[in-house]
């Protein structure tokens, strides 16, 4: 046999065991999974060959997501399985193959993209980022100011603004103040990454160049120079659950440890970002909702979704909101609070200090199917012996808006003649409407909405405080705000809005806003309509 | 006198020969040596020793050493035969397939792991009749139970596609310079094809197979653009050398990167040796 095909039959044995080593290899590196038997495991059922987490992690937060992934590992047993690149190469290979579990960009920019091709479901905030310069310690060349990137003897670099957030950000910034020509002529080069730019200065390539702070970190030879112009220049770090994943329980467990202020959160503030209220660690954190009972069949079924899908328990109840309101100032405080209207959630401004708006929902006037007392109107209601039902003022929302319905409609004594119960919720209106107790009740049109069999729903016109508002809150204290706002981003996805809508409900999501005490919130009306009829005095 | 004096013109004439050629050669050599030694400057060995002693570096050492070896070795395997048809034949599509060979070389480095991302993700163009299509990394993951992306086989799998394209180019020149007659010979006097190839054309080729195995292997050991996107950089998993340089200046660690770039160059100074030694043994 001649040497070379005797060389190249070795080699065929030498592949071969090398392959059966990479193999064992491959066995060897996948650490046990060591499930903690005393805390229920959201994966559980999933094959053990599926329950490794994967995280694309932009390689720029590589030292602090290795510092969090061994702590996790140790602490949960739990496996992570981390794939570093550049945020860009790492979206498109999440767009290619679909395989991943989390994904955690160098900056929000590459999530919005994300987002925009539904490669991402949920979006959770990490930390930010402030902008300024990078020079060497000690600032040898006095570089202080805009105004000195300009100058001869200082060599300034910037990553690239098509590809960087870091120069993106600050090119938005220097374009509106007409700066960002110069310094872009000023530039000696542009760097792929943000740590380039870095580099070059620690190795003495460049003088300055415009970079995060805490990009720093690992350069104890750099120093970073905050800079008036970049105040507002701050980028935050999401992370990103992907839409395809096939263990959302378990990529959102580790998330939730990445985002927990006593855990992952700590890692990144000693790593120099700055860092936001996060959740506190729970390895089956238990969110606690109260919301007004109309609200139930709207979001029980995104309740049981979310629940699902993180791992997660929530503890929900349902109850006229006056007596939540009274349960809430007793001690009892939720973590999230859906009110019936924005009259209850202006009684907790101390608890809940900002309010979202989500939904309306419509009194109307609940009679059996084919209205045998011929009740058209508000004043129908008068009509002597009717047995009429409304909800207690002091217990639920539904009441205290009915109430000022009567009185704005100038019936408020007749009509209180006939009412003969006063329930805190309007189901049990509908019930006692069902079983005959009743000849007719005032309730929202979501009560109706879960009985059209046997009800029918007369409007009530012209009266426009008849119309409910629902706002969302989540309370100052809560252990889990991070947690609760993804529930209420949740409540407000499209499938959510369809079941409000076919509740009865009217979908009018505003924005966040200050919660303000009912005087408070009158008085800063009636002065905001006191200007506005003062600017039109003044037109 | 004169011939004495044309002895010296010539002798300055050499003088200036020997001059300008060592001076070019000299530069590149100058070059590469001046790289080395401003990265034994920037590191120290307390450096060096701290970046050696990380698991994950030693794990993506290990790796790096297996999958380039089996790369190099699959290349050599495929470019023997395809070095061999493409210089003895003239057939249809000959050029055509001497130009794909080449496609890999072209190519930049990143499309061509995009290009194995898509390969193996996306559905095969008309396997639509089969329900959602025929995806490779499905079905090798799934009913073969051999996951290729993202996982050692990718790492190997991108290595081999460049190095391939550099073993065939290098057996295919190899081919070209042995003489087609004594095979010629043989095969008048009653040895088959295959025989001919086996026992005159192989034996010949030894030098150029171990030269194609050289470049392979140390093609394999830079690869890191398809490397990052086909097999991604998963610590423990499928990082190799190349990609820790770029995860460790990712994160700003100059020293660690210069380190594990040194020890790269150790790496391939050793194995281009001993491939070498290897192959004057098979000469000798």
């Amino acid at each position: 046999m001649s040497k070379p095909l005797l060389f190249m039959i070795c080699s065929l044995f030498l592949v071969a065991g090398l392959m059966y080593w990479l193999f064992n290899n491959d066995r060897s590196t996948g650490r046990p999974i060591i499930q903690n038997k005393s805390q229920p495991n959201p994966t559980e059922g999933t094959k053990s060959g599926e329950s490794e987490i994967i995280l694309l992690c932009a390689a720029s937060n590589q030292s602090v997501i290795e510092q969090i992934r061994k702590q996790y590992e140790e602490e949960t047993g739990r496996r992570v399985s981390v794939q570093y690149g550049n945020s860009q190469s790492l979206l498109a290979q999440l767009e290619i193959s679909k395989r991943g579990d989390l994904y955690l960009p160098a900056d929000d920019s590459f999530l919005d993209n994300a987002k925009g091709k539904k490669l991402i479901e949920e979006v959770i905030p990490i930390a930010t980022m402030p902008i300024g310069l990078v020079v060497k310690r000690g600032n040898p060349k006095s570089i202080k100011s805009l105004a000195d990137l300009q100058r001869s003897d200082v060599r300034l670099v910037q990553a690239d603004p098509e590809a960087a957030a870091v120069t993106k950000v600050a090119r938005s910034i220097l374009e509106k103040s007409g700066q960002w020509e110069s310094i872009k002529a000023a530039t000696r080069a542009f760097r792929s990454t943000v740590t380039e730019v870095a580099t070059d200065v620690q190795i003495a390539a460049a003088d300055v160049g415009i970079v995060y702070s805490p990009v720093l970190v690992p350069f104890p030879e750099l120093a970073f120079v905050p800079i008036a112009e970049f105040e507002s220049g701050i980028s935050q770090v999401s992370l990103g659950i992907i839409s395809s994943t096939k263990q959302p329980a378990a990529a959102l467990h580790f998330a939730r440890y990445i985002a927990a202020s006593d855990r992952g959160l700590k890692s990144y503030q000693q790593q120099g970002f700055t860092i936001g209220a996060g959740d506190l660690w729970s390895d089956l954190p238990e969110l606690t909702i109260y919301a007004g009972s109309m609200l139930r069949p709207a979001i029980e079924d995104s309740i049981i979704a979310f629940e699902t899908r993180e791992g997660v328990k929530v503890s929900r109840s349902y109850n006229g909101c006056g007596i939540l309101v009274a349960q809430m100032k007793a001690g009892q405080i939720p973590d999230a609070y859906f009110a019936c209207d924005t009259e209850f959630m202006s009684q907790v401004t101390d608890l809940f200090p900002e309010a979202t708006e989500v939904s309306q929902n419509e009194l109307v006037i609940m009679i059996p199917k084919g209205n045998p007392h011929k009740i058209a109107s508000l004043r129908d209601l008068t009509k002597p012996g009717l047995r009429v039902g409304i909800g207690h003022e002091k217990q639920c929302a539904m009441g205290w808006i009915t109430q000022n319905t009567f009185r704005e409609s100038g019936l408020q004594q007749e009509l209180m003649s006939n009412v003969t119960v006063q329930t805190p919720t309007g189901d049990m209106l509908v019930n006692q409407l069902r079983t005959g107790s009743l000849d007719a009740a005032v309730a929202y049109l979501s009560n109706a909405a879960g009985a059209v069999e046997f009800l029918d729903a007369v409007e009530i016109q012209g009266i426009p405080c008849s119309t409910a508002t629902q706002p969302w809150s989540v309370a100052k204290n809560s252990k889990y705000p991070l947690l609760a706002d993804r529930l209420f981003q949740r409540i407000c996805s499209a499938e959510s809005q369809d079941v409000f809508e076919a509740e009865g409900f009217q979908w009018q999501l505003g924005t966040k806003k200050l919660n303000l005490p009912k005087a408070t919130a009158t008085q800063s009306t009636n002065a905001q309509s006191t200007t506005e009829a003062a600017a039109g005095a003044k037109e | 006198m004169k011939t004495l004096r044309q002895n010296h013109a010539r002798q300055v004439r050499d003088g200036i020969f020997f001059l300008v050629m060592g001076g070019l050669s000299s530069s590149f050599i100058a070059l590469i040596i001046l790289l080395l030694i401003a990265d034994f400057t920037f590191t120290s060995i307390a450096e060096f020793r701290t970046a050696l002693s990380k698991p994950e570096i030693q794990a993506a050492f290990r790796l790096t050493m297996a999958s380039c070896t089996v790369a190099a070795i699959m290349s050599v395997w495929v470019a023997v035969p395809l070095g061999y048809i493409l210089s003895r034949y003239r057939f249809f599509g000959h050029r055509l397939i001497d130009t794909i060979v080449d496609i890999p070389i072209v190519l930049p480095p990143l499309v061509l792991g995009l290009s194995l991302l898509i390969l193996f993700h996306q559905p095969f163009p008309f396997s639509n009749w089969i329900g959602k299509g025929f995806v490779l990394d499905e079905f090798l993951r799934e009913t073969l139970h051999f996951p290729v992306s993202y996982s050692w086989p990718a790492v190997i799998l991108a290595q081999f596609t460049v190095s391939c394209a550099f073993a065939v180019r290098t057996m295919r020149v190899t081919f070209d310079q042995i003489d087609s007659r004594a095979e010629d010979v043989a095969r008048t006097l009653g040895c088959s094809r295959a025989g001919a190839f086996l026992r005159i054309a192989l034996p010949q080729a030894t030098r150029g197979m171990i030269t194609a195995g050289t470049i392979a292997w140390a093609r394999a050991l830079g690869e890191f653009g398809p490397i990052l996107v086909f097999a991604g950089s998963t610590r423990f998993r499928t990082e190799v050398l190349s990609t820790t340089v770029f995860l460790e200046l990712s994160v700003g660690q100059l020293d660690a990167a210069v380190a594990v770039s040194l020890l790269m160059v150790a790496m391939a100074v050793i194995v281009l040796v001993l491939l070498r030694a290897i192959g004057a043994g098979l000469n000798g």
